[in-house]
């Protein structure tokens, strides 16, 4: 079971979900470059420069332990990453979990993302403020200091992206990407769990994504807001758990 | 002002000084990990344009505008249930009115009676805010700036690479007499003009290597290589240099087999230029040695010069970009613009390693250039 943590955190995110799993799976977490503790050296502008070069991290994991039949659980960007690595290699999924995702955060037409393009430069902005103090100081001494991994450490405790010049190329990819066109293309069988009241991903959007997404099982959760595996672990875990089970796969 | 607003009266006690807390100067709510406000004190309520009362039950987003929002969901409460608190986050709120309102907030998460609770204190910036906007403007400039001065370095000595090859071809040319005989003075100043050519050539790459580098497109292999090899190509091209200028060329013996993991040419050209300076700044008479060990997991090339020396003051700044420090000193022999030392650490960088400085006024100077071991 392979857990990819969604934009503006590292892979700690899960901590409330994997125990439920670790008996009868193998768990698999790790962090994109640019967040927790990953080596900020791997950056690449042009990689990452689309969610491509996110789903092709997932893949690289998927390849170097040679996963088949993983069954990946991605929450919100990730959600889209694994959509997109489900396409590219179907051969290493089983199932696809995705928590909060979105295909495309701005409105477009008829289409309801729930944000305008106004509200993603105010986002921009709101990252930039919170990240200026340290962003200045702390960000280069760790790039010029690789030795000394305990201060990448204190920035992962001030926010979960080690770098802002990462974390703010991350937010425009990921807020401004539009992958509704590449939703039919996936053979993987899905579970979207679209929590209530979640401003990030709305209703509208997990009932586009399930309309589009072939094989996906649409879960409206009780849970509010856009981290239910933090804010609701154990009504994830047990929707997780019936979609496994096979209970689920009917809705 | 009342009693502050609470939602369940009955299993939160009250403060001992309710009237304290609607007083304060600052903003102070609490709330659910799903967001629902339980306590809201009176000075929110007013920045807001809100009774406090109306706040309690709502939820924490509400009076948030949209890019909180999603700052909130994706990094604040994220923050604060890993680590159990977030200090100075940036919000903007949302007032009854729409007008912003902009504050800092701290925020701690503890368990009250098994149920936990987000408090949070929210200080309004105004002043400060609109002065950070313009620091931020101030740094965005100032980025813009530097990266077009960047794309021009880099367009200018690309752009000139060209005719300056034509230079130095067609000086070729007219050497060979292909025009016609040339006498000896002829052609000893087309052979200085071929030198300076080349002399500029070496100038263009440094400035295209340093544009590139801080544009982080610096490009460097990594592979297993022995100091061993790339030292005795970088001899080769110098020994002349220490020949022609009286200076001592020692190589201490170490070990032949200790590799590094690096790009050959890029720490070639690390090591040509720690030699070149070597040689520009030691007096004839004087002495250069290189020698090299292994500590733990790095592999230390130290260039040591019997020169001048550089003042402690001025150590901190030779590896910035066009600074020289013997300028009005030497301003004869200098050649180069100061890009040597600014390039050589960005490639060191590049390559997971670093370039130190140690020196002594009057007794000379060491380079440590250090790389990750093979």
């Amino acid at each position: 079971m392979l857990f990819a943590h969604g934009f503006g955190c590292d892979q700690n995110m899960w901590r409330y979900i994997t125990p439920a799993f670790e008996n009868d799976y193998r768990i698999v977490l790790f962090d994109y470059v640019g967040s927790g503790h990953s080596d900020l050296r791997a950056y690449d502008r042009t990689r990452y420069g689309t969610l491509g070069g996110y789903a092709e991290d997932l893949l690289d994991v998927c390849r170097a332990l040679d996963l088949r039949n993983a069954i990946v659980v991605g929450h919100s960007v990730s959600g889209i990453v694994a959509v997109l690595a489900a396409k590219q290699e179907p051969h290493r999924f089983a199932q696809l979990v995705l928590i909060g995702p979105s295909p495309r955060y701005i409105n477009d037409a008829d289409y309801v993302g729930g944000f305008d393009r106004a509200d993603i430069d105010g986002l921009l902005e709101t990252m930039e403020k919170n990240y200026i103090g340290w962003a200045n100081y702390l960000a280069p001494a760790i790039m010029a200091n690789p030795e000394r991994p305990e201060l990448a450490g204190e920035l992962t405790e001030s926010f979960c992206s080690t770098d802002p010049v990462i974390a703010r190329r991350f937010a425009e990819v990921t807020f401004l990407s539009d992958n509704r066109a590449d939703l039919a293309d996936v053979s993987v069988p899905s579970l979207i769990l679209q929590c209530s009241a979640d401003i990030i991903a709305p209703p509208e959007v997990g009932e586009y994504l399930h309309r589009h997404l072939p094989l996906s099982t649409l879960r409206v959760m009780s849970a509010t807001g856009h981290c239910p595996h933090m804010s609701h672990p154990e009504e994830t875990i047990r929707e997780m758990k019936d979609y496994l089970s096979g209970k689920a796969r009917a809705a | 002002m009342g009693k502050p607003a609470l939602l369940d009266e009955g299993r939160v006690p009250p403060p001992a000084t309710p009237d304290l807390l609607d007083r304060a100067p600052c903003g102070f709510l609490s709330f659910r990990d799903d967001g629902t406000i339980v306590h809201a004190n009176a000075t929110l309520g007013q920045l807001l344009g809100i009774p406090a009362t109306d706040l309690v039950g709502q939820s924490f987003e509400k009076i948030l505008t949209i890019p909180a929002r999603i700052f909130y969901q994706t990094h604040f409460f994220p923050l604060i249930k890993l680590h159990g608190r977030a200090e100075e986050i940036y919000f903007t709120l949302r007032s009854h009115s729409g007008a912003p309102v902009h504050v800092l907030a701290n925020a701690a998460r503890t368990d009250v009676d098994g149920s936990p609770r987000i408090d949070c204190v929210m200080l309004r910036i105004h002043e400060r805010q609109k002065y950070e906007q313009e620091l931020l403007q101030a740094k965005k400039t100032a980025e813009a700036a530097n990266a077009s001065k960047m794309r021009f370095l880099s367009m200018v000595s690309h752009d000139l690479r060209t005719p300056l090859g034509a230079i130095s071809g067609y000086a070729d040319l007219l050497l060979l007499g292909v025009r016609g005989d040339v006498n000896e003075a002829q052609s000893h100043d087309l052979r200085r003009i071929k030198e300076v050519s080349h002399f500029l050539l070496g100038l263009l790459d440094d400035i295209l290597t340093f544009a590139r580098a801080e544009a982080g497109a610096l490009t460097v292999s990594r592979e297993p290589v022995t100091v061993d090899s790339v030292l005795s190509r970088a001899e080769a091209i110098v020994a002349v240099q220490f020949q022609r200028a009286g200076i001592t060329y020692v190589r201490e013996p170490g070990p032949a087999e200790l590799t590094v993991s690096a790009d050959p040419d890029r720490l070639q050209q690390v090591l040509l230029n720690l030699l070149g300076n070597a040689s520009k700044f030691t007096p004839s008479g004087g002495k250069v040695s290189v020698h090299w060990s292994k500590e733990d997991h790095r592999v230390l090339i130290a260039v040591a010069d019997s020169g001048r020396g550089i003042p402690a003051e001025l150590l901190s700044k030779i590896f910035e970009p066009f600074v020289q420090v013997n300028r009005e000193i030497d301003a004869r022999k200098q050649k180069g613009i100061g890009l040597g030392l600014a390039i050589s650490r960005e490639l060191a960088r590049a390559m997971g390693g670093d370039i130190t400085v140690h020196s002594v006024v009057g007794e000379g100077s060491t380079f440590t250039v250090s790389l990750p071991a093979a």
